[in-house]
């Protein structure tokens, strides 16, 4: 049906552009990557063992890990919850729909700053907890920011990633209908029976590129970090970031080995994420 | 029944004050005057950190430099994906699977480790520390995010309009001009929002590229943040969060209430 509107030629152009806007910045930014980690520990792999050698690499690995594990989770539970209870046709779930896109395209920047303004220290949560004379300095309330559980970080994780995932999980419940839930329930399943064994199953499945994606993203992301996260251990992004600054040229050649581990990291989920959409398509 | 509705009333209660909780927080906090611990409301409200944002020189230059960014990266990056989307789709499904993996690494590959490598080809180009140079260093994820767009557009796309207006004798251009471009309005739109938002909100590839020579807002408040003004800081992260919920909502009306879905 496509040959008249597509050559054959025309076929293999995507390749060729996709290659040359896609393909070359990515291969030259991973070439100087490789270039930087070779260069930067003078001897060919010196670097690298150095970088695995590390605890403060695996501390911040780890760190990062449990932020993108942590949040990613909870905001997966939050979009399936939504999904459950608020997949009807009524002007209260239309109005739920609508409010849960808001912090959708807010800038991790600023979505950063709010949340500091909400539970630091000194921020709002604490200002009600003293005047319900819970407490009485802003030292005796818990560090949910900067803190060493990265909680605030997690906390904007989930403010900003829930969305997505809820809006992807109400679309996928509304391509899909009701039709195999409905039979569930005829067939004697009690609602949550049915919601366990047959919508949650469908849904985990259709989510899953989707929950690559928001585990990748946040795994690399700096903007929430830098405002909210521990200084020590640092998060992945920001130790790249503080090797890069460092004054000796070793701990620059760390900061590539580094950064190429991330990548490697990205492009395994990528292919992940190719291997599930298709398995979904 | 009321049990099922009482928790709805619940749900849609919590999710409300989630979703606006910390937007109202920045409002407050924007317009606060001698704000002090522990009251939970300011005493006085004026918009003096407002004016300080933009009547300080610096920080128009960044708004300047952040609005011509997301701009240009939203609509060369459109340009760009529309007719790769297009043909990748309408192509073999290795080729498009192929796209498709080249388009998510550009979006999923942490913006540091890409920026760091982005930085050196840039710098190679002579064009580090430029807007230019920023505005290359965005379009990468920007177009993959708009590649992935037009090729789950294109995959459910019906070529027969186009099939038609071929047997009527529209030639190559004129399809374009009469038959795709007036279908393809609404994921136009909704490109051209998510190519802005990418720009708009990002720090990781500003800071490498530009290497601190060029400013954005998103460093501005990063920067009001780092110097304790947490009002003007507010004040800032709401002038990046408005443009961006009003090109979500212009989106969503172009679309007939369909969301851009951004990560």
């Amino acid at each position: 049906m496509n040959s008249s509107i597509v050559s054959t030629r025309q076929r293999w152009l995507p390749l060729l552009a996709a290659g040359l806007l896609l393909g070359v910045p990515i291969a030259v930014g991973i070439g100087y990557l490789v270039i930087g980690a070779i260069g930067g520990g003078n001897v060919n792999g010196s670097a690298l063992a150095r970088v695995l050698r590390d605890g403060a690499v695996w501390r911040s690995a780890l760190l990062s890990l449990w932020i993108a594990g942590a949040g990613t989770a909870l905001a997966l539970g939050g979009a399936l919850c939504i999904a459950l209870v608020l997949n009807g046709d009524s002007k209260m779930e239309r109005f739920a729909r609508t409010v849960v896109a808001l912090p959708l395209p807010v800038p991790n920047v600023a979505a950063a700053v709010a949340v500091l303004l909400l539970l630091s220290q000194s921020g709002w949560l604490s200002r009600v907890a003293a005047q319900m004379h819970m407490i009485t300095t802003p030292a005796q309330f818990p560090a949910l920011v900067l803190d060493p559980w990265a909680i605030g970080v997690i906390v904007a994780v989930v403010w900003k990633e829930l969305p997505f995932l809820a809006l992807v999980a109400l679309s996928l419940q509304s391509l899909r209908g009701r039709a195999l839930t409905d039979a569930a329930r005829t067939l004697g399943a009690t609602p949550w029976q049915a919601a366990r064994t047959v919508t949650l199953p469908q849904l985990m499945r259709g989510l899953a590129p989707s929950v690559i994606a928001v585990f990748v993203f946040v795994l690399g992301s700096l903007e929430l970090p830098l405002v909210l996260a521990p200084s020590s251990p640092l998060v992945l992004p920001m130790l790249i970031q503080e090797r890069r600054q460092a004054l000796d040229a070793a701990s620059h050649g760390e900061a590539y080995v580094i950064a190429l581990l991330a990548t490697a990291l990205a492009v395994i989920a990528a292919l992940v994420h190719e291997a599930l959409r298709s398995d979904e398509a | 029944m009321k049990r099922r509705f009482s928790m709805r009333a619940l749900l849609v209660t919590a999710l409300t004050l989630f979703a606006i909780a910390p937007l109202l927080m920045l409002v407050v906090t924007s317009f606060a005057r001698g704000w002090f611990y522990p009251s939970v409301a300011p005493s006085a409200v004026d918009g003096s950190a407002w004016a300080d944002v933009f009547r300080d020189d610096s920080h128009r230059v960044a708004l300047f430099n952040s609005v011509v960014l997301a701009v240009s990266t939203a609509l060369v990056g459109t340009v760009l994906a529309l007719p790769l989307g297009r043909t990748a789709a309408l192509s073999t499904s290795g080729v498009r699977r192929t796209v498709a993996l080249l388009a998510f690494t550009a979006v999923a590959l942490p913006p540091v480790a890409l920026g760091v490598g982005l930085q050196l080809s840039v710098l190679t180009l002579g064009l580090g520390g430029t807007v230019f140079g920023v505005f290359l260093a965005h379009l990468v994820p920007a177009l993959g995010y708009l590649t992935l767009v037009f090729l789950g557009v294109f995959t459910r796309w019906d070529t027969r309009l186009e099939e038609a207006a071929a047997t009527l004798g529209a030639a190559g251009m004129a399809r374009w001009t009469h038959v795709l471009l007036p279908l393809l309005r609404r994921p136009i739109s909704e490109a051209l929002a998510l190519g802005f938002l990418v720009s708009w909100a990002q720090v990781a590839l500003t800071l490498l590229v530009g290497g601190g020579a060029v400013r954005t807002l998103p460093l501005d408040v990063l920067a009001m943040l780092q110097a304790g003004q947490d009002q003007r800081a507010a004040a800032g992260a709401l002038a990046l969060a408005i443009p961006a919920l009003i090109v979500l909502g212009v989106s969503r009306v172009a679309t007939g209430n369909t969301p851009a879905v951004v990560a």
